[in-house]
């Protein structure tokens, strides 16, 4: 079993804050897996703060994308609670932005923009002047009309933040939207999504499996434990905004950052190894 | 490449041609068993001409496109409902199974007998194939979409008229269309075999009625016309999914 942490600096859900957007309570949950039952969330506990942007690192099979299921109401069947107290104003809940190949490849780019407007029963004509909005910002006016296999990932990736952003929800789950891309396209996606959330008051909860990107993108990062998921520690990214993605490798605090993020990762990843490999693995430097 | 896979695709059949009137020619083939290409495009003209193989070929036609969409389009609103509600598909699928393996042509006695002897009946044994192959692939069309597709759906809470247009339909598209290629295929052999068995017209009756009274270059004649009837109809398969299908890149056989 991973390492248990009562580190004070974990944040909890259960501290009153008066900004708090999204307030999960002891949410624990679990899966009929082969070998009996397998817990895949134990006792999380997290308030996400309305409007910031939240991003969650973790070794891979914590539960990471489980939690944001759940959060999506993809899963519907979990113990403990989940209560979203951000400001609708009217605007859809939650949208989620999925992996890359969530975008719908029967329709064309401009379709697939709409797709939340055209399904809530908004007039045609603005489902399409909001969607052209979003993809004149993003860049992709020129291909309304293609279909997702004729672009390249990264403007397939562009397309599935302009389908969450159209919809207009108030809080933005994103499932490792950027996983699938190469490191530089990556960086020009994470610069797009930065200019189009800093000023949008939105709340966002994005996974990834990158550090860099974590910091990169996040107000605060979240690091999970070995499975089962827990929340071990949250970190506060004091960095000026807005950022740019591709000047902010280099920056000290940065790099300070980072050292910290992987120091609470690294037994968890150290952890996980030894678990699988059932052989102690010489602790590693940072990557 | 593209060039030379042009050249390649045209010269199989017509190399097979030439090497039959070829052997035909040497007399290493019967020409009485296997009568060569162009003693058999001379009858067909003359069949065109003088014994209404015009007629045949449009009673073929007719009988094959009323079957088809006799058997297509139940078959496809069957298999989606099955595919979509589960209920539905546990109430269903024993039915399917038990009438499935029924070799079909093994059915057209009991079809004459409730039916009748008469164009129904043909009509509905041609559609028997494609109904049950567009009922199956229909349904597995539907339970092999991908669950990020439903994910998405679900997630911005797509209604049922929306999810049925926007991501059912779509998402089973190119299945269905691999069905109804082989449903074609099923729908002209059943045509043909409905019309050596009962038929006063078609190509079926034509090429059975002429073995017969063992005119070969007649039977073969209608034969080639069936296959240019049939290549016709598959080649138009690749234009129905170009406009079904459009988000698929290209995949042209010929």
């Amino acid at each position: 079993m991973p390492p248990e942490s009562d580190d004070p600096a974990v944040t909890s859900g259960g501290r009153s804050d008066p900004a708090v957007g999204i307030r999960i309570c002891g949410l624990n949950k679990s899966f009929d897996g082969p070998e009996g039952e397998l817990v895949a969330l134990a006792e999380i506990d997290l308030g996400v703060r309305e409007g910031e942007f939240l991003c969650i690192v973790g070794p891979s099979g914590c539960g990471k994308t489980t939690l944001l299921r759940i959060l999506a109401g993809l899963e519907p069947q979990f113990g403990g609670s989940v209560d979203f107290t951000v400001d609708t104003d009217g605007k859809p809940l939650q949208s989620m932005v999925f992996q890359e190949q969530g975008v719908f490849p029967w329709l064309t780019v401009l379709e697939n923009a709409a797709y939340g407007l055209t399904v809530r029963h908004v007039p045609k004509d603005r489902c399409r002047a909001q969607a052209r909005d979003y993809l004149r910002k993003l860049g992709l006016s020129a291909f309304e009309a293609a279909y997702p296999s004729q672009l390249s990932g990264g403007m397939r990736q562009r397309v599935n933040l302009a389908r969450a952003f159209v919809n207009d929800p108030a809080v933005l789950l994103m499932d490792e939207p950027l996983g699938a891309l190469d490191e530089q396209t990556k960086m020009l996606v994470q610069t797009d999504l930065l200019r189009l959330w800093e000023g949008s008051n939105k709340t966002v909860l994005f996974i990834t499996h990158s550090l860099d990107e974590a910091i990169v993108l996040g107000d605060r990062v979240a690091v999970m434990s070995n499975r089962p998921g827990r929340i071990k520690t949250i970190l506060d990214i004091d960095l000026p905004r807005p950022r740019d993605a591709l000047e902010l490798r280099n920056n000290e605090r940065f790099l300070h950052l980072r050292r910290q993020v992987w120091d609470s990762l690294r037994e968890e990843v150290v952890s996980l190894e030894s678990d699988e490999n059932r052989a102690p693995v010489a602790a590693g430097a940072a990557p | 490449m593209r060039r030379v896979e042009k050249i390649l695709v045209v010269a199989s059949p017509v190399g097979v041609f030439v090497l039959w009137e070829i052997l035909a020619y040497l007399g290493w083939i019967d020409v009485r068993i296997l009568p060569p290409p162009s003693s058999v495009a001379i009858t067909m003209v003359v069949m065109f001409g003088e014994e209404g193989l015009l007629d045949h070929t449009a009673a073929t036609l007719f009988r094959f496109f009323i079957g088809m969409a006799v058997g297509v389009v139940p078959g496809v609103l069957i298999g989606l409902t099955m595919g979509i509600f589960r209920w539905f598909r546990a109430f269903t699928n024993p039915l399917v199974a038990l009438f499935y393996p029924i070799p079909r042509i093994a059915l057209f006695p009991l079809v004459l007998i409730l039916v009748g002897i008469n164009e129904t009946s043909n009509v509905i044994m041609i559609a028997l194939g494609p109904f049950f192959t567009m009922l199956i692939s229909a349904m597995y069309s539907v339970l092999n979409i991908d669950r990020i597709y439903r994910d998405v759906a679900e997630n911005f809470e797509t209604g049922p008229r929306h999810l049925y247009t926007m991501v059912t339909l779509p998402a089973a598209m190119p299945t269905l269309m691999g069905g109804l290629r082989i449903s074609v295929g099923l729908g002209l052999l059943g045509t043909v075999a409905v019309e050596f068995l009962v038929g006063e017209s078609g190509l079926g009756h034509v090429i059975w009625n002429s073995w017969q009274v063992l005119s070969l270059q007649r039977s073969m004649a209608g034969l080639v016309v069936s296959a240019i009837v049939g290549f016709a109809v598959y080649l138009s398969m690749d234009l129905l999914e170009r406009y079904l299908v459009p988000w698929q890149k290209k995949t042209a056989p010929v």
